[in-house]
């Protein structure tokens, strides 16, 4: 778990850089269309809160449920936007590739040692995301049965 | 790349029933999975072999994106017609991966520090095709979802297109109101003032009116009540000495259609922002 710390200080502490570098690929990515029509500027601050919220439950004994509350906010907020799911789903994917890129970038992981940690820093980030997806994709799954509900009536 | 996650590939090759079986029963236990553990266990096996082969397949494509497309509609498919929900499907195809990840290291697979050089690049590679199979079973799922709810609104469909009755813009609408508007005036006034009667023609009035109400809502609702005005002030002019109360249920059945109509509309409106959601 430590030795994914450096991962976590990378993330807390260049946010806006990463997200800018995720901004940069969203709007242009071939599965996100609904981006494409966006201002980065716009949806760099999503990314950065949701950065540093990541960074906050990385080393929660129970980080699942921290998740579930703060994406399901974020989920909220862009089916309110209108952004289908699967779009939705493959932001978060290219965010977590961001987190990768840019660590890669900055050469953060070089030596033995760190190759090691490089692994379990990856095996933690995928993990947290997993529960990331799942927690999106239940949400959203609500909000569109809550909306077809309250249709009916 | 693919070199380097040749080992896992091996793997999967020699030992894909034995990862099914494990991830079966990971996923038929499982927490966030709950559906699956409804299902009899060879069909839950069976949907891991075709996984973990298709998995085999995609190293040994070019394309792996397209290569994994028949794979994700069939799984989405299958679990669709099976009502499991899209958050389960996608958390089982995390355990594959996970499994097969589980699997590789209890095997020993990546042990010397090359070997640990590989298995970051390996996960790398596996993550990659992971995303690429969970974004096509989301918009396949997302695919069947719209064309359910396509069988089901069936008529109302029409109406949730942008434009319904044709792509009208915005100055040939008014055009057509107004022509439609002096068409009813002509004909109160003709009925009223030649013939004396108000009978039969203030029926056509609801053609004005149901398209008002389709085109500008709530909006609509000024249109049915201009002709309620239009057939009490000519009745006020031309038709002294007859009884009010006909024209007036008329006047008022105008108004009820034009308000029942723009709440009807409003709530197609809203079933579109939910169609144009999923």
């Amino acid at each position: 778990m430590l030795s994914s710390l450096k991962l976590l200080d990378l993330m807390s502490d260049r946010a806006e850089s990463i997200a800018r570098q995720w901004a940069k690929d969203v709007v242009r990515n071939s599965k996100t269309p609904y981006y494409h029509a966006v201002d980065q500027d716009e949806i760099i601050p999503q990314a950065v809160e949701f950065y540093q919220k990541l960074s906050r439950v990385y080393t929660d004994k129970d980080p699942f449920t921290s998740i579930r509350n703060f994406v399901g906010k974020f989920a909220e907020d862009r089916f309110q936007e209108g952004i289908p799911l699967p779009q939705a789903l493959y932001a978060i994917v290219l965010m977590r590739r961001h987190i990768w890129l840019y660590a890669e970038f900055q050469a953060i992981f070089i030596t033995i040692v760190e190759q090691q940690q490089a692994m379990d820093s990856l095996t933690r980030t995928i993990l947290m995301f997993d529960y990331i997806a799942y927690a999106l994709t239940e949400k959203y799954e609500m909000l569109i049965k809550n909306s077809t509900k309250k249709d009916k009536r | 790349m693919k070199t380097f996650a040749a080992k896992l590939f091996d793997l999967i090759e020699l030992k894909t029933e034995d990862i099914a079986a494990q991830w079966a029963k990971d996923v038929m236990k499982h927490n966030r999975t709950p559906s699956y553990g409804s299902l009899p266990e060879e069909t839950v096996i069976e949907l891991g072999v075709k996984f973990y082969r298709l998995f085999r397949q995609m190293s040994l494509s070019n394309t792996p994106y397209e290569t994994a497309k028949t794979f994700s509609s069939d799984y989405a498919e299958e679990c669709y017609e099976k009502k499991i929900p899209l958050q389960e499907a996608l958390y089982a195809v995390i355990l594959m991966r996970r499994n097969l990840w589980l699997y590789a290291d209890f095997q020993g697979t990546f042990m010397t520090v090359l070997e640990q050089y590989q298995a970051v690049e390996a996960l790398n590679w596996t993550i990659l095709m992971f995303d690429y199979v969970s974004y096509q079973i989301t918009e396949k799922y997302h695919e069947l979802i719209k064309g359910d709810a396509d069988k089901k609104i069936g008529f109302v469909k029409m109406l949730i297109k942008d434009q319904p009755f044709g792509e009208k813009k915005s100055a040939d609408k008014i055009l057509i109101m107004f022509i439609l508007l002096l068409g009813a005036v002509i004909l109160t006034y003709y009925y009223h003032s030649s013939l004396a009667t108000s009978t039969v023609f203030t029926h056509l009035f609801y053609i004005p009116i149901i398209l008002a109400s389709l085109w500008w809502g709530a909006k609509g609702i000024f249109i049915a009540v201009f002709l309620g005005i239009v057939i009490l002030v000519s009745h006020t002019l031309f038709l002294q000495g007859i009884p009010f109360t006909d024209d007036i249920i008329r006047a008022v059945m105008f108004i009820v259609i034009g308000v029942v109509l723009s709440w009807l509309m409003g709530n197609v409106k809203k079933m579109k922002d939910i169609y144009h959601n999923l």
